[in-house]
């Protein structure tokens, strides 16, 4: 009987994954002019920009068109910005963005692509653009196996990044912390700052989920505190988290770490603790989100998260570029959390491409000249930070950001730089 | 092991009961099964005695919080299983839809709350009991409606057709009323309003809300007409009889049809009942959830036995417990090995539920 469930289930998913099959979105025009005598280079971004996650996908393809058309030209070449969708059926598809890239891989104008938003999608992604040379910057990727070895890589994401990378040569780069970052980031901020001693912590059982609450229980363990109580739940079947919440109110927990994602509820429960155990939340950045702040309706204050990437508002000196992309997208959902680090990769491709062209005496460069111009990319001050790559693709000194849910939505805490 | 009980009567119509029982005598009578049986029992003797230490330790109110937050789960499981459990009782279908049926029934409630004026300002006050009425009389009718016309449309042409038949159209109504209520809302978990006293009392150490009891009420009742219902009215005795032996209930001049028409009523009035209190107590529907919340009522009512009315209602009740004293007590990543181990157990013992199961003769 219950395989009969299981082969519903995959009907439902291959159902799901028919319906709703998008085409690449029509880039912007305009911009600034310059000379533009030599040819046309193609800009790409490859973002979920429609279906459930185009809350984080729009504002960072709004970054990369921003940054793109304001730059206008390059060393007498035109730049032009084409944006890819990679939303099947409400939610990012890897074999979606798999086929984007092919695409902009046999248009011989695009010389690199900024994206994707999700690692999953960058698994696809990156060994059909690493046989072609071809350049990535993720300004929102998170997982650490996508450019860095740990044993436990294979098993639980079925690839190392050697593999990812077939012809032996690192194509993608990304700016935001890795996930290793995270669950350390909030338990030091729970332990140092929130004075907490006593932690109850539940996963969604997934990848990233269960990942982050074990970093954040080993980080907040060899800091000193106790973790009190914890559980991996499948969110697929859980309605009900007030046992947990009770046991972790018996045994004294002082707050709630959740590590799962906005499509695993990761906000449901924080409702259901108003009235059991009144104590802060804390999430990574799947949940520090519009979603979440609904999801947990009348009990959202007092809610921590972390954003794997730095908040520009905090940079004087991008004060210039922030006011001019707000009069260029005016709405407030134009705007979110990893909008200026988009812009932040699309300028340090931008730049790569201008030393590739010098290096290539002012003619066209090819995509392998590029991606070595982005890997040599140093000290790159962009509005969310200064950026040089590891060999790996890493930024040498990522940085977290954390967030607290105040009167409806995310206030920026602080921020710190991780790693280095 | 519900497979083996279920799928035999679908396909041949045989006597599954009897077949069943000698295929369990078979295997407890052997030497090897005899082991087994042995270890078996050890092992449940075990996880029992591991699990009255356990309760024992963190003591009586912990267990009693626990509970209540079982029994209130379990209880919107029971509606669910109820529907199965009629349904399965008279035509021998899995009602595959009847779990979307339940989360288009809190849906429905979502959707006609704001019109009789139940928003979150008259939470807990009285000026929310009216609306509240009348939304759930009103979700509870348009989920039978909907249910009696699934039923005319996907089950009615096919009730002489082979079994699979339209179990197939059953798994089709599910996909379709799942799609219909992805289109509407989307795939984003939706706040449903909070609207129930937010008061609670304790009761030794344990603190029981409002909203926990206002869950078991309501289920108790539900179950308390549908029993009195099938038991005593025209209705229900139609009902009965239809069960065991439809062609001497035509016979006898009961319109079948009707009958039938009557049950899927029934059940979805109860599947909509159950989505609005889900609502009304989780503060949550998502498009999806009837997958689930589907998945275990209709192993609550194989539990409990299936076509057995008490039988369901037990089966939830105890399928809630479960899971919040797995939740409660042991590793939550555990539950549902725990809830099919427990299930596979009783079948083994007991094929027919805990109740005994009540299906048509042939």
């Amino acid at each position: 009987m219950q395989r009969r469930w299981y082969t519903a289930g995959a009907i439902i998913a291959g159902l799901s994954i028919v319906a709703g099959a998008c085409g690449a979105a029509p880039g912007g025009g305009g911009g600034a002019s310059g000379d533009t005598s030599k040819g046309e280079i193609i800009i790409a971004s490859n973002q979920p920009t429609s279906g459930g996650d185009a809350s984080d996908g729009l504002p960072a393809q709004n970054g990369i068109q921003f940054a793109v058309e304001s730059k206008g030209s390059i060393k007498g070449f035109k730049l032009t910005f084409k944006g890819w969708d990679d939303t099947v059926n409400g939610t990012h598809d890897p074999q979606k963005g798999a086929q984007n890239i092919q695409e902009m891989i046999s248009d011989t104008k695009i010389l690199g692509m900024i994206g994707p938003n999700n690692s999953n999608v960058a698994r696809a992604q990156i060994p059909i653009a690493n046989r072609a040379n071809f350049a990535m910057i993720s300004a929102a990727n998170t997982n650490e196996c996508l450019t860095q070895t740990f044993d436990y890589c294979e098993k639980e994401t079925g690839t190392t990044p050697a593999k990812l990378r077939p012809n032996g040569t690192n194509n993608y780069f990304r700016i935001a912390a890795a996930d290793t970052f995270q669950g350390p980031a909030m338990a030091d901020y729970a332990y140092d700052t929130l004075k907490f001693t006593k932690i109850a912590i539940w996963s969604d059982n997934e990848t990233f989920g269960k990942g982050v609450a074990d970093k954040f229980s080993q980080e907040f363990t060899k800091k000193g505190g106790q973790v009190v109580a914890r559980q991996d739940f499948d969110t697929k079947v859980t309605n009900d988290w007030k046992p947990f919440l009770t046991d972790a109110k018996n045994k004294g927990a002082q707050g709630v770490y959740a590590g799962a994602t906005s499509g695993t509820k990761i906000c449901i429960p924080r409702a259901q603790m108003k009235g059991i155990l009144d104590v802060p939340y804390m999430v990574p950045d799947g949940g520090v989100n519009a979603q979440c702040i609904k999801d947990a309706a009348d009990n959202a204050a007092n809610m921590y998260g972390t954003v794997a990437a730095a908040d520009a508002n905090q940079n004087p000196d991008a004060k210039a570029t922030i006011d001019a992309f707000k009069a260029r997208f005016s709405k407030k959902e134009d705007v979110g959390s990893y909008t200026f680090p988009a812009l932040d990769c699309a300028n340090i491709l931008i730049d790569a491409i201008g030393r590739a062209i010098d290096a290539n005496g002012g003619k066209l460069p090819t995509r392998e000249q590029v991606v070595k111009a982005v890997s040599e990319t140093k000290n790159f001050k962009g509005t969310t930070g200064t950026y040089t790559f590891d060999k790996n693709g890493d930024p040498t000194s990522p940085t977290m950001a954390i967030f607290q849910a105040k009167s409806g939505d995310w206030a920026f805490v602080k921020q710190f730089s991780v790693g280095g | 092991m519900e497979g083996a009980t279920i799928a035999p009567s679908l396909l041949e119509g045989g006597n599954v009961v009897g077949s069943l029982k000698q295929a369990r005598t078979a295997f407890v009578t052997a030497p090897v099964g005899r082991l087994m049986s042995l270890l078996l029992l050890l092992l449940v003797i075990y996880v029992i005695f591991v699990l009255l230490t356990k309760i024992f330790d963190r003591g009586g109110g912990y267990f009693l919080q626990i509970l209540t937050f079982g029994v209130a789960n379990g209880a919107i499981y029971a509606l669910v299983a109820l529907g199965y459990t009629m349904v399965y009782g008279i035509i021998e279908l899995i009602n595959f839809a009847h779990g979307d049926l339940f989360t288009l029934g809190g849906f429905i409630s979502l959707f006609l709350l704001p019109f009789v004026g139940a928003d979150e300002s008259k939470a807990g006050t009285a000026a929310i009991i009216l609306p509240l009425i009348i939304v759930f009389l009103a979700t509870m009718a348009i989920c039978g409606a909907i249910n009696v016309t699934i039923e005319r449309v996907a089950y009615r042409p096919l009730r002489h057709a082979p079994r699979v038949a339209p179990l197939i159209t059953a798994i089709g109504m599910s996909f379709i009323l799942e799609g219909l209520m992805f289109l509407w809302k989307g795939p984003f978990n939706l706040h449903y309003p909070n609207l129930l006293p937010a008061a609670s009392f304790t009761l030794g150490e344990a603190t029981i809300h409002v909203k926990d009891i206002f869950v078991i009420v309501i289920a108790v009742i539900l179950m308390i007409v549908l029993t009195l219902f099938v038991g005593r009215s025209t209705l229900g005795r139609a009902m009965r009889a239809t069960a065991q032996d439809q062609d001497a209930t035509e016979l006898m001049g009961i319109d079948i049809n009707r009958t039938i028409a009557a049950t899927f009523f029934i059940g979805a009035v109860l599947a909509g009942a159950g989505g609005t209190i889900f609502g009304l107590y989780y503060n949550t529907v998502v498009f999806d959830l009837g997958f689930s919340a589907g998945l275990f009522a209709f192993t609550a009512a194989v539990f409990g036995g299936i076509g057995n009315i008490q039988g369901a209602a037990l089966g939830g009740l105890l399928i809630g417990i479960i899971i919040a004293f797995s939740d409660g007590y042991f590793e939550s990543a555990w539950t549902q090995v725990v809830i099919f181990a427990i299930l596979i157990l009783v079948l083994v013992f007991r094929p027919t539920g805990l109740l005994g199961m009540r299906v048509p003769e042939k």
